[in-house]
């Protein structure tokens, strides 16, 4: 079993809702547990390169960091915190440190669950399985991919824009309101072809018979099997047995006093 | 809710959707310099941003759903090009675009004047406000700074969503490109009047 197989919206479905029940909880460990757990999924059943996967982790490393500080310099200080150290406005709690630390593991937990994600599934078959388990109307569905096959023609454009521009001397924008200038000479014009196309693909689209009716068949279709269902059970249970050692080792904390 | 789209706009909206999801991508980037730099409220400055395409759809296009399908897409597309953007990201983006659209849909989408659309883009910064304090945990910050980050995201909403939205649909109209959709129509009525 690897985890390319399974089916997308599936998949999405698992990573959504296991997001929805960790965001529940204010601990380190419950975030912690899920870490390991969606690596070694990763690893062992994604076929994912580690240096591919690193590169995609480590801004995470330091996004987590900037919310572990400031969780630490704003904490919301609440009746019986230990105070380690005051100055000024700042004070340091030993609870506001554990909260700050949970939020940059749930940073972490969000990013490896992501990961797991994007480097397993390919963007067409996430798309037609939308369309085929979700009922993502075909209009929109197809409209998606004939926007995401324009992509590398608006990248030819703006490369075409800024030679243009070079040519005829455009000096290099250094100010501000330079900079503003600049993204609008660049914006408009693509922003304006890519509204062309859209409209000569969809006249195209409909000369050919295209309706947008949903009963239509597929060339590739997205099946859904047992094995589907077992990974999302699988993923949910994960979670719930995250939370559920983090509660056994008396660290659990749910929305308490917060609200 | 497609039922009364014609296939020209359906996919015009999604074509913008998807330029989007690149720019929104691209300011990931300079969100995270400034996260570095100011903490948590650094996003918030920029926030308005991941709004605007719900603001250009809509006063383009001109019908019920354009905010929130727009932005649904853009957010669907970031999630097929980002290489560490999941799917969790989806719902975020629908929840920004029933911010705007609540907007919209609070003067029955007749209204598209500079106000509405940046209350639109306020909308979409109070909805996806609420859904960040619960998934990113703001319970744990002090609530006067969490209430700092409130009005500065409500700001941007205001003038990098509704304002430039509005600023770089009013240019691409004057390019011709929205002829046959309601801004161009109104443009040009305007010019020849």
């Amino acid at each position: 079993m690897s985890l390319h197989e399974v089916n997308p919206s599936i998949k999405a479905f698992a990573i959504v809702i296991s997001i929805l029940i960790l965001s529940l909880f204010f601990d380190p460990i419950t975030p912690l547990v899920t870490i390991l757990w969606s690596l070694t999924l990763t690893f062992l059943f994604g076929r994912v390169s580690f240096k591919k996967w690193l590169l995609l982790f480590a801004p995470f490393l330091f996004i987590a960091l900037i919310y572990v500080w400031t969780t630490m310099l704003f904490p919301r200080l609440q009746e019986g915190d230990t105070v380690l150290w005051q100055w000024g406005f700042l004070t340091l709690t030993a609870e506001g440190f554990q909260r700050g630390v949970s939020l940059g593991l749930r940073v972490l937990s969000f990013a490896t669950l992501s990961i797991m994600f994007t480097l397993t599934t390919k963007p067409t078959d996430f798309l037609l399985s939308l369309m085929q388990q979700c009922k993502l109307p075909p209009k929109l569905a197809y409209g998606i991919m004939a926007g995401y096959l324009f992509l590398p023609v608006i990248k030819e454009e703006f490369q075409t824009l800024q030679n243009a521009h070079r040519v005829r001397g455009v000096a290099r924008a250094k100010t501000i309101p330079e900079k503003v200038q600049q993204l609008k000479r660049y914006v408009i014009p693509l922003l304006a072809g890519a509204i062309r196309k859209a409209e000569r693909t969809a006249l195209a689209m409909e000369s050919k018979g295209f309706t947008g009716e949903k009963n239509r068949i597929f060339y590739r279709e997205i099946t859904v099997s047992r094995i589907d269902w077992l990974f999302f059970i699988l993923m949910i249970s994960a979670v719930i047995l995250s939370a559920f050692i983090s509660w056994k080792l008396g660290y659990l904390q749910f929305y308490n006093r917060e609200l | 809710m497609l039922a009364k789209w014609k296939l020209r706009e359906i996919i015009v909206l999604s074509v913008l959707a998807v330029v989007f999801a690149v720019v929104y991508l691209l300011f990931l980037q300079l969100g995270n310099v400034l996260f570095g730099l100011f903490g948590l409220i650094g996003y918030d400055i920029i926030f308005g941003i991941w709004f605007i395409v719900s603001i250009i759809a809509a006063y383009i296009i001109r019908k019920p759903g354009a905010a929130f399908l727009s932005e649904t897409v853009a957010a669907a597309v970031e999630v097929m090009l980002g290489n560490a953007v999941g799917p969790q990201l989806i719902i975020s983006g629908m929840i920004q675009g029933l911010g705007a659209e609540a907007v919209f849909a609070a003067t029955k989408w007749k209204n598209y004047s500079t106000w509405v659309l940046m209350a639109a883009g306020m909308g979409s910064s109070v909805f996806s406000f609420a859904w960040g304090f619960f998934v990113s945990g703001f319970a744990a910050l002090s609530p006067g700074y969490v209430t700092a980050m409130f009005f500065v995201r409500v700001l941007s909403g205001a003038l990098l969503a509704g304002l430039l939205g509005k600023y770089l649909s009013e240019g691409l109209a004057k390019t011709g490109a929205l002829n046959s959709f309601p801004l161009g129509k109104e443009h040009k009525r305007n010019v020849t009047v």
